[in-house]
């Protein structure tokens, strides 16, 4: 827990929470929606960098998680009549055990065979939301979600709303990793046949990872359907899976803060192109999936553990500490 | 009954199809445990490039063995510029980056042809073939023609020349491989050239059938990876039946049950025969246990 309070780490989140807070005072109403969605964006891929940096596993079917949350928070409401508060609380919770059950169901899938398994479940996810029509509309999707009472005007209210839960959810992950929970994690990443000759329960771990995942992006998904008041199968697809994993890898996965910066920074980019094309008419069409598509590989290539890891290395170079591996020779 | 042989030809059409994309796939892991989610991309560019060529007035042939070659071409620099620099250890990290590829690829089709779909013309005549009221196109007869020749390429090559010995080799001990003298790094290299190749000349096969656009690698390269996946990314065989039954079950499911829903009956296939056996119908058992 002591890294967690050093002075390094409290500059940091005082730094983010100015950053935060003091952001819709400088931008137009679309700033602030561009603003808002980057926090729920973010919520998910702090989820997201738990399963891959921690555990070192790998999702290619988070949108799906965030479909559901957004789906459940849309029938209860629209359908069931449920107040949003509560809609919202459920919307946590039915993709956690849906990401429960996944987990156990692909118990044992490592590398490519995992990736295969959670693109097919998140293909199964998007094809239900699209074919189930009595339930979920179909492909026209539903239609007069309601907003959450007290914050209904979905502007800064809901900014400081989105924002407050990814700070909590960026606690509450930075509390687990510093933890023995977090310890695990790093352990299996490393070796999972080593984590389990020192007595870590690999399976459990696992799944506990991908459980808070899907709780994340339940309450993301459950926020956006708050927030959009439509939805349709459309966003919680292969192609959204990949944005949240290109945050993520950009950002690092083995760092919550590199999640989050990752998500503002893929969420930038795409805002900058889309100015671009404003006014150069040749960059309309794919040019954010070019430009996304070159991110990753290079970030792979060149920078594979990812942005904040990376600057983090830097600055302990910088203050010439002395390397990990002497202070444990000297301790 | 009509109906059935007619999903069953629907079936064999699009199951070698992915099993040409998912020999690609084994193709190219065995050599370099490289899963290269980029290959469904290989499809498109060999379909769109057959289109442009052939709207410069080219003959149907020229254009043909000009697109094949382009497409071998791309393959052979992905692998000598970007994935020879991949992390070759890390799974996780190599998938995250062939799916950049392929992102990248796609997007800088649609660039160049915009997001409209194009028609192909097919080989021969458009007429379809009718046999006892099972209605066929001619060019799926030369689908699976095309199928049918690229599986006996591969397995000859894999099975009956020296170089396939070789690339073998690579698959099960790289450092013995090195000490015999031979290069892994140009047996990675032509181990992409044929999937690049064999993508090509099945994009081109396929995209009569249907119109062609800048993203019909997405669905072709992931069916092509279940494919590769169900058979248990070991040997050909395995994943060509793998292949050949994922395209059955896609056409009986859309047939029988909802066409919107053939997709997610494969998929819950997969995740089925994944629960039940991890590394596929026909992998090897893994070894040493570590998973959840």
């Amino acid at each position: 827990m002591k890294a967690l309070f050093s002075k390094k780490s409290l500059i940091v989140f005082g730094v983010y929470l100015l950053v935060a807070g003091l952001f819709p005072f400088f931008g137009s109403d679309y700033f602030l929606s561009v603003g808002i969605i980057m926090g729920l964006h973010a919520i998910v891929t702090i989820g997201l960098s738990l399963v891959m940096g921690y555990a070192g596993q790998i999702s290619l079917g988070q949108a799906a998680f965030w479909g559901i949350g957004a789906y459940t928070t849309g029938i209860l409401t629209t359908k069931w009549g449920m107040s949003p508060w509560f809609a919202l609380l459920i919307a946590a919770l039915i993709p956690a055990i849906a990401a429960f059950l996944m987990a156990r169901a692909i118990a044992g899938l490592q590398g490519y065979y995992l990736a295969m398994a959670t693109l097919a479940m998140g293909f199964i996810v998007q094809i239900v939301f699209g074919e189930w029509e009595s339930v979920t509309g179909g492909m026209g999707g539903l239609v007069g979600i309601p907003a959450l009472p007290l914050f209904d005007d979905l502007g800064v209210d809901f900014y400081y709303l989105v924002w407050g839960m990814v700070t909590l959810v960026l606690l509450f992950s930075l509390g687990i990793i510093h933890s023995r929970i977090g310890r695990a994690f790093r352990a299996i990443h490393k070796s999972e046949i080593a984590a389990t000759s020192i007595g870590i329960n690999v399976a459990n771990y696992k799944l506990l990872a991908f459980v808070l995942s899907g709780l994340f992006a339940g309450i993301s998904g459950g926020l956006y359907a708050n927030y959009m008041g439509i939805i349709d199968p459309q966003p919680f697809g292969l192609h959204e899976s990949i944005k949240f994993l290109t945050m993520v890898v950009v950002g690092g996965a083995a760092s919550v803060w590199g999640a989050l910066l990752g998500t503002i920074l893929i969420g930038s980019i795409g805002e900058v192109m889309l100015i671009l094309s404003e006014h150069f008419p040749m960059l309309k069409g794919d040019m954010d999936t070019i430009v996304y598509g070159a991110i990753l590989v290079l970030c792979i290539i060149f920078m594979p553990e990812g942005l904040v890891p990376r600057l983090q290395k830097i600055m302990a170079k910088r203050q010439e500490e002395p390397l990990p591996a002497e202070r444990k020779l000297g301790a | 009954m009509t109906d059935f042989f007619q999903f069953l030809v629907n079936g064999l059409v699009s199951g070698g199809i992915y099993a040409i994309v998912a020999i690609g796939f084994v193709t190219i892991y065995q050599v370099s445990k490289v899963i290269n989610l980029a290959q469904g991309e290989f499809l498109m560019l060999g379909g769109l490039i057959a289109v442009t060529l052939l709207g410069t007035g080219m003959s149907y042939g020229l254009a043909f063995v000009l697109s094949v070659l382009m497409v071998t071409l791309i393959g052979m620099l992905l692998q000598r510029f970007v994935v020879r620099y991949g992390p070759m250890s890390n799974q996780i990290s190599l998938i995250i980056l062939t799916i950049g590829l392929s992102i990248l690829i796609r997007g800088v089709a649609s660039m160049f042809w915009g997001k409209d779909a194009y028609a192909l013309a097919p080989f021969t005549s458009n007429e379809p073939i009718t046999f006892s009221g099972i209605s066929m196109a001619q060019q799926s007869l030369w689908v699976i023609l095309a199928v049918l020749l690229l599986l006996f390429v591969f397995w000859f090559l894999m099975n009956k020349t020296l170089l396939g010995k070789k690339m073998y080799a690579c698959s099960v001990n790289l450092l013995a491989t090195r000490l015999m003298g031979i290069n892994p790094n140009k047996m990675a290299l032509l181990a992409f050239a044929m999937s690049a190749a064999s993508g090509a000349i099945a994009g081109i096969a396929i995209a009569p059938l249907n119109v062609t656009s800048y993203d019909v690698g997405v669905m072709l390269g992931i069916k092509g990876f279940s494919a590769a996946i169900l058979g248990g990314l070991q040997n050909p065989i395995g994943v060509t039946a793998a292949g050949f039954l994922i395209g059955l079950v896609e056409a009986f499911g859309a047939g029988l049950i909802s066409s919107g829903l053939k997709d997610a009956i494969v998929f819950l296939l997969i995740i089925g025969v994944l629960m039940i056996k991890p590394t596929g119908l026909f992998g090897e058992p893994s070894v040493g246990k570590g998973g959840l």
